[in-house]
């Protein structure tokens, strides 16, 4: 594997929540990098619920898992599942059979520590609340994306999420913001981007919004950023691009016209 | 005068995206401080009693949380009896 930077960016992608999208967001951000040539590893801490290796449609290439690594029953390397469109792009998966406890703090960081002269970045999917899976999760992470959706209750957990983060001193926290719906925001029905960043006080890193397309990729096991048609994959573009240090513009969060998907399907930018 | 009107036509403090800014400003600030809402009541009285005990107190004290980003305060204003 042929590293593109010095460094590795070892990022967990947490939400106290579960079910607001941080599997999709490792998933799509890793694609999305890899496709660049960005030599990138997922790791899905989600020990007893994996969904990572589905989500990336890598669930047939499985042959060891992470409590085997750590066991001394494969190697690191062996485990690795190579992603079947990117070259780049490698999933270490979760163990399905067993718990959270059965991994330490410590055996995370040492695999990433393994990881790190073979990956620019290193995504840590984490589960959702903030136990022990959590606390493995966040240990060998230098940076941290929050994920939530515009809703109260997910709201409140990315709040805890982040003071819990700010405890374990991180400084680099950011917000993304999925499934988004513009037209219920303007119609007076749900929390918008300004009031999010009122409550959260955190830097936004993006902004998803709610496709149905993310749907259909998932059934597919393909992750949504390959389909350029799609609004949710431009917004995990602009991500991308925001993680490799480019400065690109919040999209402009129209509702989805005919005009719109027209000129997409046509290949015209938004 | 434009405040009041766009209020109307909007209809904003109805909102449900309102009510939910509103429900999560107080259950965030409780939340942060590992606190209940009964505690601000504790609080209050207990603040008022302690200082109660050594000066005279006029008028109403008000205690509140204020936030200033992710960090929360005690706002405490309490008139004292002049002689």
């Amino acid at each position: 594997m042929e590293k593109k930077t010095p460094d590795s960016q070892v990022i967990v992608v947490t939400s106290g929540k579960g079910g607001v999208g941080k599997t999709t967001t490792v998933a799509n951000l890793a694609t999305g990098l890899a496709k660049l040539g960005y030599s990138v590893v997922v790791m899905d801490l989600d020990i007893g619920l994996k969904k990572l290796d589905l989500i990336l449609g890598l669930e047939n290439r499985v042959i060891y898992d992470i409590i085997q690594v750590v066991e001394g029953e494969c190697s690191l390397k062996q485990a690795l599942v190579k992603d079947k469109r990117f070259p780049a792009l490698y999933m270490l998966p979760a163990a399905q059979t067993r718990n959270k406890d059965d991994i330490t703090t410590t055996q995370v960081e040492a695999i990433c520590e393994e990881l790190k002269p073979d990956f620019d970045f290193i995504f840590i999917d984490c589960p959702a609340g903030i136990e022990q899976g959590f606390r493995n999760a966040i240990a060998a992470a230098n940076k941290a994306i929050v994920v939530t959706n515009p809703e109260v209750s997910a709201v409140r957990d990315a709040d805890r999420i982040i003071g819990m983060l700010e405890s374990a001193d991180f400084k680099d926290i950011k917000l993304l913001v999925n499934r988004l719906r513009p037209e219920m925001v303007r119609s007076g029905d749900m929390l918008s981007i300004e009031d999010l960043m009122e409550h959260l006080c955190i830097e936004l890193l993006g902004v998803v919004p709610e496709d149905r397309s993310v749907v259909i990729s998932t059934n597919r096991g393909e992750p949504i950023i390959l389909n350029e048609h799609s609004s949710a994959a431009h917004a995990f573009n602009n991500i991308v691009q925001r993680l490799l240090g480019n400065n690109v513009d919040l999209m402009t969060l129209e509702e989805d016209s005919f005009w719109r998907k027209l000129k997409r399907n046509l290949g015209f930018k938004n | 005068m434009f405040e009041f009107l766009k209020k109307v036509f909007a209809n904003e403090d109805n909102s449900s995206r309102n009510k939910a800014n509103d429900r999560l400003r107080l259950v965030l600030t409780h939340d942060r401080i590992g606190a209940s809402s009964q505690l601000m009541e504790t609080l209050q009285e207990e603040i008022i009693a302690l200082i109660a005990s050594h000066v005279e107190i006029e008028g109403t004290p008000e205690v509140h949380f204020i936030t200033e980003g992710r960090r929360t305060a005690l706002d405490i204003s309490i008139p004292l009896k002049g002689r």
